[in-house]
């Protein structure tokens, strides 16, 4: 064993409590990491696991507002084993009035994958004919027991059990109403399924060699892509889902990064402080013949042996976590994780811990290195000019391997990248701005008081703490309004009530022969009513620019009108909350090549201008089109909205239906459902304070995961805090136990220090205030596409609360010393 | 004024022209002018003086502690001013022990292990068997396995004596050892150190500011304003 590991592993033994703080910052900001890499990768694991039984077979081809054709069904039998299902919104209704439910109509060989099942008491073991099988949440909205009755369109309908298992039901995506099953029979007896109603049917296959999914889903795609089907793959199931996850996983990684950041600070406060505490026993060594290698060697054994307890503890619990979640919170989370350890995100928050470790601790240990040993007869300060060149270089190499690792391993690079850089620059801007703080101060008239002397005096003393106090502060102080600003435009998002001038419901499935009737049900409940209709149906973007969407490899995330079917509709004029921003608008009576309008973003996510040409195909036609129009959408009003319009005289003749907004007195919400549900049971109503309240859940679902994630940040904040003010406290405490031999009173003594840190604070709070804001605007507006709704009072309140939480540590860090006699502590220190 | 009690190529220390200043213009000290100095081995030597004439500060700069401005400094054959830290923490392995007033044991460590620190900083295999004969000599046997905080002052300077003077050393520096310690027992430190310095031939460098201690010693030095002042030896 090498005399430096002897030496180290011997001092470690009774004297290593300095490192407590070193080893606590590095759990939290791993165990964060950690964390949130084991929980995205679990979620994912259980959709890769259970991506066949998500999508109900190894490749579906799904098709909107038609059923596959013979021959299309022969084509499809030819790969497998094949389901067909149907998928639709509808009405149910048991006397109560109308809910909204997510109907299915499904064949004899639904489901290929997984098994049905019904809760106990069923009737029969899945529905026919004239049965149906509801959701649990249903039935009691209902009121209907198992053998009651229902209303769904034209068909009344027996209940014959309560669905306990749908095994295809999480590849669905976001429903707006509780499922209901019936079968193909039962569906055709409900009417709900005429031209142009709003419906898509899914056909799954089972294939004989599920590893051929892949190849299979390309084939099938080049086929039948042309005709208006989406094709995939059961390895891409779930495709929102599995985005949604690892675009939440990816923002709560930065999360985590910023907490590692933040404890990285807590590291060199710790780290400095414990070496400084050790001067004497570093001179000793080198009086007794050790070279400051052997110093360094020593110390850095040390480091690194905390550094990796911490990092292991940290390890443990974030390999935990997704164990933790599901025993605490299962029900909020989309999908069940797989609980397994996932070695990745383990070893690469491992690698960034012993990364931030090292570069954080650097500094202190070079200082370290050159204490002289005439420090035992003299109070010799180590040298405190810059780092030399090589410590410099090693930092940057150091600095280099975070940022390689943390954009590399990101699924969003760009993003990573802003987010690393804006911590490096936040850093910089910090600690010059504590060096100016230091060298201002210097300069500044001698006050009279002696406190406010002493005070001042602190800030610029040789071995002052300044430019670290200001970064530890800083960035504690930044990371908490950030979090404050994001978490009150949150709770003002979900706590919104929905716009003033946002309709009751959305009609769906209204037929255009029916739209008089529609109307009349309307007013006949709420007279003085508003109904907006328009003509939709569905189609979707197949080629852009003569290119097919099928050959593009990847599609950007802004492409969202590039994936699947869109709804689409035709307009003579610009529709309501509309703005022609490019190009101009077709004539009213013009009957030419068909021309679309796009929304301003969508067109700008595709590079699309005035001219350019795209193609969509409806109901399996291909429709050459030009852009015409760039239109902006005012999307706050929750009016009917549309992202493609179509010019008149081309597509009219499709087959559609009409989609409706409803403006009525909220007070008669329940007259209006009833009356369209009497009068056309084929109609849709969904209701959009009922929407609203989905999205807010989804929204709760982010905010709580958020919370939980900043949680650890927050604790790792405060960490650092505590580091910060404890680094310095030594010279502190040997300048309260002088005050007070020289008279000076208890209450003194603390006004002084307290001033010191009240003096810092009020320049880092106006950074912090600065930095905190902009990065959660930048989070709240670009990241999650939110008003900017921070709450000033919570944020103010917030940093008022860091301010005195950092004077109360600092305060009660010296109290000890304050109590003690002046020969006693005089004595300890 | 320059005294030289022995041939400068004999001597274990050979200072010539030493000055050592500290801090910078306008604050900076001179606390050394112009030292001159031969010591030759197995002597004992007093270095008296008043507070802040450099007694300590000449002890700095020939035990290797302290890189002197000017001048130059042979301990042991080589010269000290052209070393730096590391070179000078090395040279004064296994040939200069230093024993301090404030005693400066390591405070994580037992009396043993402290012993043994400079014995296994130079590489020696048999450091913790030599470290407890050295205990043994200084009457700490019964001792090994306590901490400083758990040893008296005159407990903890025996181990310091102890620890400087396992590696037999050709050279031992004691700074004011008594000045923490009440009479008696710093009248039983002096006399173990001298019973040791003759029992080792080490040579002995003692500071003091008690000029009876000083009398115990064959060459008495005075130091005033960082000048030799008198340099007289027991008749």
């Amino acid at each position: 064993m090498s005399i430096a590991w002897r030496l180290a592993l011997r001092d470690l033994r009774r004297g290593g409590r300095g490192l407590l703080l070193l080893a606590l910052c590095l759990f939290l900001g791993t165990a964060a990491l950690a964390g949130i890499g084991s929980l995205s990768a679990s979620l994912i694991a259980a959709l890769d696991a259970q991506g066949r039984q998500m999508l109900g077979g190894d490749v579906e081809l799904v098709v909107s507002q038609r059923r596959a054709t013979v021959e299309e069904k022969a084509a499809f039998a030819a790969r497998g084993r094949v389901s067909e299902t149907v998928a639709m919104r509808a009405m149910a209704d048991a006397g109560r009035g109308p809910v909204l439910v997510d109907l299915r109509g499904v064949d004899d060989a639904w489901p290929l994958v997984g098994a049905f099942r019904l809760a106990p008491g069923a009737i029969a073991d899945r529905p026919r004919g004239d049965q149906i099988a509801i959701a649990p949440a249903l039935a009691d909205r209902l009121g209907v027991r198992v053998g009651d009755e229902l209303r769904l369109g034209m068909a009344r309908l027996k209940v014959i059990g309560l669905i306990a298992a749908e095994p295809d039901r999480l590849g669905a995506g976001f429903t707006l109403g509780p499922p209901v099953l019936v079968d193909m029979a039962g569906l055709d007896a409900t009417q709900l399924v005429q031209p142009g109603s709003l419906y898509e049917s899914h056909y799954r296959i089972a294939l004989a060699r599920p590893d051929a999914a892949a190849p299979v889903s390309d084939a099938l795609t080049a086929a039948f892509r042309p005709a208006g089907f989406a094709v995939k793959s059961s390895d891409r199931a779930a495709g929102s889902l599995r985005r949604g996850i690892a675009q939440l996983g990816q923002f709560l990684l930065l999360v985590g990064l910023a907490a590692l950041a933040i404890a990285g600070v807590g590291v060199g406060s710790g780290v400095a402080a414990y070496l400084a505490g050790k001067t004497r026993i570093i001179a000793t060594l080198k009086v007794l013949g050790a070279r400051a290698g052997t110093i360094a060697a020593i110390f850095l054994t040390q480091l690194a042996l905390v550094a990796a307890a911490g990092i292991a503890a940290g390890l443990a619990l974030g390999a935990m976590v997704p164990a933790i979640v599901v025993a605490v919170a299962g029900d909020a989370l989309p999908v069940p994780p797989r609980l397994a350890l996932y070695p990745l995100p383990l070893a690469t928050a491992a690698a960034l811990g012993l990364l931030v470790a090292l570069l954080f601790a650097l500094p202190a240990l070079a200082r370290a290195r050159h204490v002289p040993a005439a420090t035992l007869l003299r109070d010799a300060l180590a040298p405190t000019s810059l780092p030399s060149w090589r410590v410099v270089a090693v930092m940057l190499a150091l600095v280099g391997a975070l940022v390689a690792l943390a954009v590399l391993t990101a699924s969003d690079r760009v993003l990573a990248l802003v987010f690393v850089g804006a911590v490096v620059a936040l850093i910089l801007l910090l600690w010059a701005i504590g060096l100016l703080v230091r060298r201002g101060v210097a300069r500044l008239p001698r006050p009279r008081t002696p406190l406010l002397r002493l005070a001042l005096a602190n800030l610029h003393r040789p071995g002052a703490e300044t430019d670290r106090l200001v970064l530890a502060l800083g960035l504690g102080f930044s990371l908490f309004v950030a979090l404050a600003v994001i978490d009150t435009s949150l709770s003002a998002e979900l706590a919104g009530a929905a716009p003033a001038k946002a309709p009751r419901f959305f009609a769906i499935d209204l037929q255009p022969g029916d739209a008089g009737r529609f109307r009349a049900a309307v007013e006949g409940a709420a007279p003085g009513a508003t109904i907006e209709a328009v003509p939709s149906l569905r189609g979707s973007i197949s080629a852009v620019k003569g290119v097919r969407v099928a050959d593009m490899k990847t599609l950007p995330d802004a492409a969202w009108v590039l994936r699947g079917d869109r709804t689409l509709t035709w307009s003579a004029g610009v529709p309501p909350r509309n703005e022609v921003v490019a190009g101009k608008w077709w004539p009213a009576d013009y009957r030419g090549a068909p021309l679309v309008s796009i929304e301003d973003r969508a067109a700008a996510a595709l590079g699309l201008r005035i001219g350019d040409a795209i193609t969509v195909t409806v109901l399996g036609v291909d429709v050459p089109t030009r852009i015409a129009a760039l239109r902006k959408i005012d999307w706050n009003g929750l009016g009917l909205n549309f992202a493609i319009v179509f010019s008149p005289g081309y597509i009219e003749e499709a087959p559609h239906s009409l989609l409706a907004s409803v403006y009525s007195a909220p007070a008669r919400d329940g007259a209006v459902a009833r009356n369209v549900a009497a009068a056309l049971p084929s109609v849709t109503m969904i209701r959009v304070g009922d929407l609203i309240a989905q999205i807010g859940v989804v929204l709760g679902q982010i905010a709580l995961a958020i919370r939980a994630a900043a949680a650890i940040t927050v604790a790792a904040g405060i960490a650092v805090l505590v580091g910060a003010v404890a680094a310095s406290s030594r010279m502190r405490r040997y300048d309260a136990v002088l005050l007070k031999l020289l008279g000076g009173s208890a209450r003194q003594v603390l006004a002084a220090q307290a001033l010191e840190y009240a003096l810092l604070s009020l320049v880092v709070v106006l950074v912090a205030l600065l930095v905190g804001a902009s990065a959660g605007w930048y989070v709240v507006v670009r990241v999650f596409e939110l008003a900017w709704a921070p709450d000033w009072a919570i944020v103010a309140l917030t940093l008022a609360a860091s301010v005195l939480v950092t004077l109360g540590i600092g305060v009660l860090g010296s109290l000890p010393a304050l109590r003690a006699r002046p020969a006693e502590a005089l004595r300890e220190l | 004024m320059t005294i030289s009690s022995s041939p400068a190529d004999s001597a274990l220390i050979a200072a010539r022209n030493v000055t050592l200043s500290l801090g910078k213009p306008p604050a900076r000290v001179d606390i050394l002018r112009g030292i001159d100095l031969d010591v030759a081995t197995g002597d004992s030597v007093a270095l008296l003086g008043p507070s802040g004439s450099g007694k300590s500060s000449l002890m700095a700069v020939l035990a290797g502690l302290e890189r002197p401005s000017g001048g130059s400094v042979r301990v042991t054959g080589r010269d000290f001013a052209t070393l730096d830290e590391d070179a000078l923490a090395v040279a004064r392995r296994g040939k200069i022990g230093i024993v301090l007033q404030a005693f400066h044991l390591l405070p994580t460590m037992t009396a043993l292990e402290n012993v043994a620190v400079p014995l296994e900083l130079a590489g020696e295999r048999d450091a913790f068997a030599r470290a407890a004969v050295e205990l043994a000599a200084v009457g700490l046997a019964d001792r090994t396995g306590h901490y400083p905080a758990q040893l008296s002052g005159g407990e903890q300077q025996r181990v310091a004596i102890a620890r400087a003077l396992v590696a037999a050393p050709a050279l031992l520096f004691a700074d004011e050892p008594t000045g923490n310690l009440d009479t008696a027992t710093g009248a039983a430190i002096m006399d173990l150190l001298f019973a040791r310095h003759a029992a080792s031939g080490a040579t002995l460098f003692v500071i003091t500011h008690d000029p009876a201690l000083a009398a115990r010693c064959a060459r008495v030095i005075e130091l005033a304003d960082g000048r030799i002042v008198a340099d007289r030896r027991r008749p």
